[in-house]
């Protein structure tokens, strides 16, 4: 006998309907699964079997064939566990002659415990969004139950096969899925801005980066507070609106990472470790799914000992640096995962990290300061905006430091400017970091002693042609947040101090 | 007579390719033999006995000599653009001549003009203090007329070949290594403007031989041999730049030390030199004045009212941020980094980088890593 019910399989960060047939034909008892499954849903004929037996259910002695259409798309993950067992006991007759009512448009997710019960699932989000605005219902796992009320679609939850079968036949109800109360997390995860003492050049570059989407590196010694201020980088940043919530936790619950099942209502902070690979930084594996830079979508990237990275995993920054998404490609599929993500790198200003530290001999041959910074390439510090020296802060001056702003304080600046921004680029998610060509020239104007400045800093501490640009944007956002209509010969000197790569490669070079 | 003298450079020129630590013996066997030519016929045993060498090293000098290929290395040189010079030559350097081992081969990149030259050598850990008293030497010595020569190393070497180059002078770098693998490597661009700029890079090894650390202490005696003078700006007793005063003296040329803070490592080898005589070198009045009277001719002294002191000149004209800025750098013996002048002077951000700024510009100071030390 045969029977069909509706699930769902995810294709990138985009759910996929699919339909789940399955045909019990006399002949010797055989298991088959067709239609591209992983090995995690071929392994799903064991759990099926227990779970089915242990729900007090028969499982058919007989060839049975399971097939998921459509056929071309690959099926990965655990989730049709439930869909299978349903198909199983509905072909063998459990559930009457004629396929239950609530079949037709019912879509089921889940996987199966032994003993029958429901487990939860990855990617439960993103799968229901693609039945949004369908008169549809959609049964999940207890466990999946607040990540799916998120989804808006109507959902019920249940906690074992036995539920799900005695609500198809009518004898029972399944529980809707409810959200639970939004608990908003601060942002910054409870540190602040005036929590760091000192580094005011370091703190303002945060302030610029934040207010005009520039991605920035921060160089300093061993112990300077690099990852202090990067951690306390995303509570500059504006709060996030309902739809980059919603996108960011989509990528979060493919890779089942959604806590508790709530939205991810604050931005993200990922600071993976400098040993990571390529794969796992900008996502990949044998059926892809999404990396680091993904996780980060909405949020804040902190690559700390930024050169340490591999060389391929830096250059893999370059395409989602650019143009906001991945794209994965192997050899069964091809995804694209979007990564708007605002990259937060720290690096140590030589190999032994005591370049111009105020009681610290540095041990490093130019030469090898030189290649130590060539290992982050031309390409790659070109998308980099900021680039902000720290200093080592010695113990009888940092008692007497000054904490500065807090981070509410700067946060309202940086929103100001954003605002202005907006006005600017007439809505879109552009912001002065992505200015080119035509945008520069017409928002960059610049007044007729501020292109003296500009000159005097080519000529005498070496900037390229390329570094002026970055000074123009970055000048650009200093005067939004004065508010400034234009930009002032100030604005310019300040952009100045904040492209230090390129003058002390100036310097190295000795002219 | 042409043929002979050609025969003979060219024996010379596959002779040098034996490396040694020192060359007197050589040029005594020279001397006996009336050139390489000849000395090269010689068997093993008979250079040995005359030499007063093991057998073994004329041994290696021979197996050296013979594996070398002379007429491809004076290809190579000038493929490079470099002149090959020995002292058969009427253009190798009258003052180099006069030394008691003089390079057997010179090889020159660019040109020795016939200027009286100073030598500033001095630590490759160089102290800000250090740093921006080699460049205002050089810088002044360049304004007077005098060549600068060096050694093209880091630190005071490469401070002083920069400041004679940014002065528009003459600057000379002898090297321990060809001057095909100019050394080291971050210094290829300012080896290249010397050149450019009617400068001078000399070495004795030939042109593909890399910077072997033995190679150093022997250039050492070409950079004192091209200069009436050398002066030790700053080093410590282990330093190269105290090797090169020795080498000097050996030359009866006359060396000077500039004075360093009595508990500064950097300045111990100066300072001894100090108390044992030396003269004390404050600027290139100092150095000039040490030169035999009959290469003054034509050389510009300053007078004593320009070199009192040499920042204030620089300093007029300044923003008073600018100037109060500079004033709180200076202060401090190592600098300060952007942060802590902000700190210091309890300003904005913004007011500190626009004084930074235009120190910077005005060539005032000096950044390394981020922390900014007077330039003058």
């Amino acid at each position: 006998m045969l029977s069909k019910l509706n699930t769902l399989c995810l294709k990138g960060i985009d759910g996929r309907e699919v339909l789940a047939e399955v045909y019990i034909a006399s002949g010797l008892p055989a298991y088959s699964v067709v239609g591209l499954p992983d090995a995690a849903v071929k392994e799903a004929k064991d759990r099926v079997v227990a779970a089915v037996r242990n729900s007090g259910f028969d499982f058919p002695s007989r060839r049975i064939t399971v097939n998921l259409a459509p056929a071309e798309i690959r099926k990965a993950g655990t989730h049709f566990d439930l869909p299978i067992a349903l198909g199983v006991i509905a072909a063998s007759g459990k559930l009457g002659k004629k396929p239950p009512a609530r079949f037709g448009h019912a879509y089921f997710i889940g996987e199966l415990a032994l003993d029958g019960a429901l487990r939860p699932v990855a990617g439960v989000l993103p799968m229901l969004l693609a039945l949004k605005g369908r008169d549809i219902i959609a049964v999940v796992p207890a466990g999946n139950s607040a990540e799916a009320a998120v989804s808006g679609v109507n959902c019920l939850s249940a906690s074992s096969l036995k539920e799900v079968v005695s609500w198809l036949a009518g004898q029972g109800e399944l529980a809707a899925c409810a959200a639970p109360a939004a608990t908003r997390v601060p942002a910054g995860g409870g540190n602040d801005l005036s929590e760091v003492k000192g580094q005011p050049f370091a703190k303002r570059a945060l302030e610029i980066a934040a207010a005009g989407f520039h991605n920035i590196i921060l160089v300093g010694p061993p112990g300077a507070g690099k990852s202090m201020l990067a951690r306390r980088f995303g509570a500059l940043l504006p709060p996030m609106t309902f739809d980059e919530s919603l996108e960011t936790t989509k990528l979060y619950s493919v890779n089942g990472l959604v806590a508790a099942g709530r939205l991810i209502g604050e931005r993200p902070f990922r600071e993976p470790h400098h040993t990571i690979s390529d794969a796992a930084l900008i996502g990949g594996g044998s059926s892809p799914r999404p990396g680091e830079v993904s996780l980060a979508h909405n949020g804040v990237l902190f690559l700390d000992e930024f050169p340490e990275f591999s060389r391929p995993a830096i250059e893999a920054l370059r395409e989602p640096l650019e143009a906001w998404k991945v794209t994965v490609s192997r050899v069964k599929e091809s995804v694209a995962y979007p990564a708007r993500f605002l990259l937060v790198a720290a690096m140590n200003p030589c190999p032994c990290g005591y370049l111009g530290h105020p009681t610290r001999e540095c041990a490093c041959s130019p030469l090898q300061v030189h290649k130590y910074r060539a290992r982050i390439s031309g390409p790659i510090l070109d998308r980099i905006d900021l680039q902000v020296q720290l200093s080592a802060v010695k113990y009888a001056d940092w008692e007497a430091l000054p904490g500065g702003e807090a981070s509410a304080a700067v946060a309202g600046r940086v929103l100001k400017a954003i605002e202005i921004q907006r006005k600017r680029f007439r809505g879109g998610a552009k912001a002065n970091a992505f200015m080119a060509g035509a945008d520069l020239r017409r928002h960059c104007a610049l007044p007729e002693g501020a292109s003296a400045v500009l000159e005097t800093a080519m000529n005498k501490l070496g900037f390229s042609a390329r570094s002026l640009d970055k000074i123009l944007k970055i000048s650009r956002t200093i005067a939004d947040l004065e508010g400034a209509a234009g930009i002032g010969r100030e604005h310019v000197i300040e952009a100045v101090q904040y492209r230090m790569l390129d003058k002390s490669a100036a310097a190295a070079a000795g002219f | 007579m042409g043929v002979k003298i050609e025969t003979e450079k060219l024996a010379r020129v596959r002779l040098n390719f034996f490396s040694c630590h020192r060359s007197d013996w050589l040029l005594r066997l020279l001397d006996l033999y009336g050139g390489a030519a000849e000395l090269l016929k010689r068997p093993a045993a008979e250079l040995a006995a005359e030499g007063g060498v093991l057998p073994e090293t004329a041994r290696t000098l021979l197996a050296q000599s013979r594996a070398a290929d002379p007429e491809k290395e004076l290809l190579a040189a000038e493929k490079a653009g470099a002149g090959v010079l020995t002292v058969l030559d009427e253009a190798y350097p009258e003052l180099l001549r006069k030394i008691y081992d003089p390079p057997l081969v010179l090889y020159v990149l660019g040109e020795l003009k016939p200027l009286p030259a100073a030598a500033i050598v001095g630590t490759r850990k160089a102290t800000p203090y250090g740093l921006r008293t080699a460049a205002r030497l050089a810088r002044e010595l360049s304004a007077s007329g005098v060549a600068v020569a060096s050694g093209l190393a880091r630190g005071i070497d490469t401070a002083a070949h920069q400041a004679a180059v940014g002065a528009g002078g003459v600057t000379w770098a002898a090297l321990g290594a060809g001057l095909g693998c100019i050394y080291p490597e971050e210094n290829k661009k300012l080896a290249a403007k010397i050149v450019e700029t009617g400068g001078a890079l000399v070495s004795e090894f030939p042109m593909n031989k890399g910077p072997l650390p033995a190679n150093f202490p022997r250039r050492n005696r070409i950079i004192s041999g091209l200069s009436l003078a050398t002066v030790v700006v700053e080093g410590g007793f282990e330093s190269g730049a105290l090797i090169t005063a020795r080498f000097a003296l050996d030359q009866g040329r006359e060396v000077l030390a500039v004075p360093g803070p009595a508990d500064s490592p950097a300045s111990r080898g100066p300072n001894f030199y100090i108390k044992n005589g030396a003269c004390l070198a404050e600027n290139a009045d100092d150095i000039i004045a040490c030169f035999p009277p009959e290469s003054l001719f034509g050389l510009k002294l300053r007078g004593a009212e320009t070199v009192k002191s040499p920042a204030a000149a620089a300093l007029k004209g300044l923003s008073p941020d600018a100037l109060e800025a500079y004033r709180a750098i200076a202060a401090e013996e190592g600098g300060l980094n952007a942060d802590e002048l902000t700190a210091r002077l309890a300003w904005q951000v913004q007011r500190a980088a626009a004084a930074l700024f235009e120190l910077e510009i005005s060539s005032l100071l000096v950044s390394r890593g981020g922390r900014y030390c007077r330039a003058v």
